[in-house]
């Protein structure tokens, strides 16, 4: 899948990747994708919930040797 | 007649009284004898469910290590400056601890019998305060808006600093605060930390 921006986050406890998350979405257009690498676990859950709430769209959320990751497109 | 537990429940049910009474006593102060009485079950149901009881300890300990806080609200509803966001995260934390004082007291008597869950209360506590601080410091450091500090200092003098305040309010309620809430102390040691660390806005 393509993205529009990365955001690396490994090693960091939310809240902090989430704030960055938001960050560089505020930076993006309507319609582009940020793919964030995590390692926090609570990560995933925090992530639908940052998506629920503020509308974007989480394409996809999978994890890959011992790091998770993260597509969203903005809305 | 009460509902057979199935084995999850039953297990549920004895980690509860566990909580409660490891919380109340320390690991030394409570005996199987007295957790299998007050669940209301035999001593060797519990054994089927945990080998001793420092295993059963252990689950007890980790269930409150992993007991994780959400900032979600705090990261999409508020002003995401720096001083804002520390103190929504705080907020959020400290009602935490103000709601379930064990979560601390459990964490203190990992910290002073050596347990290796004090780690796992660090990982999945205090380093989303320590965490945030060191990133957001350096941040602020380099654009010049906060004094030229070392970071790691900063941020466990602010760990210390709410520590002392849940001790002082939510475990050894101490005559000199009663009078003043503990939403108010929290304020304004972030007032004090801001000052010290010369934030600029």
């Amino acid at each position: 899948m393509s993205h529009d921006a990365m955001l690396d986050a490994k090693g960091l406890n939310c809240p902090l990747p989430i704030l960055r998350a938001k960050k560089a979405i505020s930076e993006l257009s309507s319609g582009q994708v940020l793919k964030i690498v995590a390692t926090d676990p609570g990560s995933v859950k925090d992530f639908e919930a940052f998506c629920k709430q503020t509308g974007n769209t989480l394409l996809s959320s999978a994890e890959a040797g011992g790091a998770f990751e993260f597509m969203i497109k903005k809305s | 007649m009460t509902k057979r537990l199935n084995a999850e429940e039953r297990r549920e049910s004895i980690i509860n009284v566990a909580k409660r009474l490891f919380a109340q006593k320390g690991f030394h102060g409570v005996s199987i004898d007295e957790i299998v009485r007050t669940v209301g079950v035999s001593p060797s149901i519990l054994y089927r469910h945990f080998k001793s009881k420092e295993d059963l300890y252990a689950a007890v300990l980790h269930e409150f290590s992993c007991t994780r806080e959400s900032y979600v609200d705090t990261v999409v509803n508020e002003d995401t400056s720096f001083e804002y966001m520390l103190r929504g995260m705080t907020r959020v934390f400290v009602n935490s601890i103000v709601n379930q004082p064990d979560l601390l007291k459990m964490e203190m008597h990992s910290q002073l019998e050596g347990h290796d869950a004090s780690g796992e209360f660090f990982l999945n506590r205090w380093k989303s305060f320590t965490d945030y601080i060191e990133f957001n410091l350096s941040e602020l450091m380099a654009q010049g808006k906060v004094a030229s500090i070392n970071v790691t200092a900063a941020a466990l003098m602010y760990q210390a600093m709410i520590r002392e305040v849940l001790l002082l309010k939510c475990l050894q309620p101490n005559e000199r605060f009663k009078d003043t809430p503990i939403e108010t102390l929290v304020d304004e040691l972030i007032t004090l930390f801001m000052k010290t660390i010369n934030f600029k806005k």
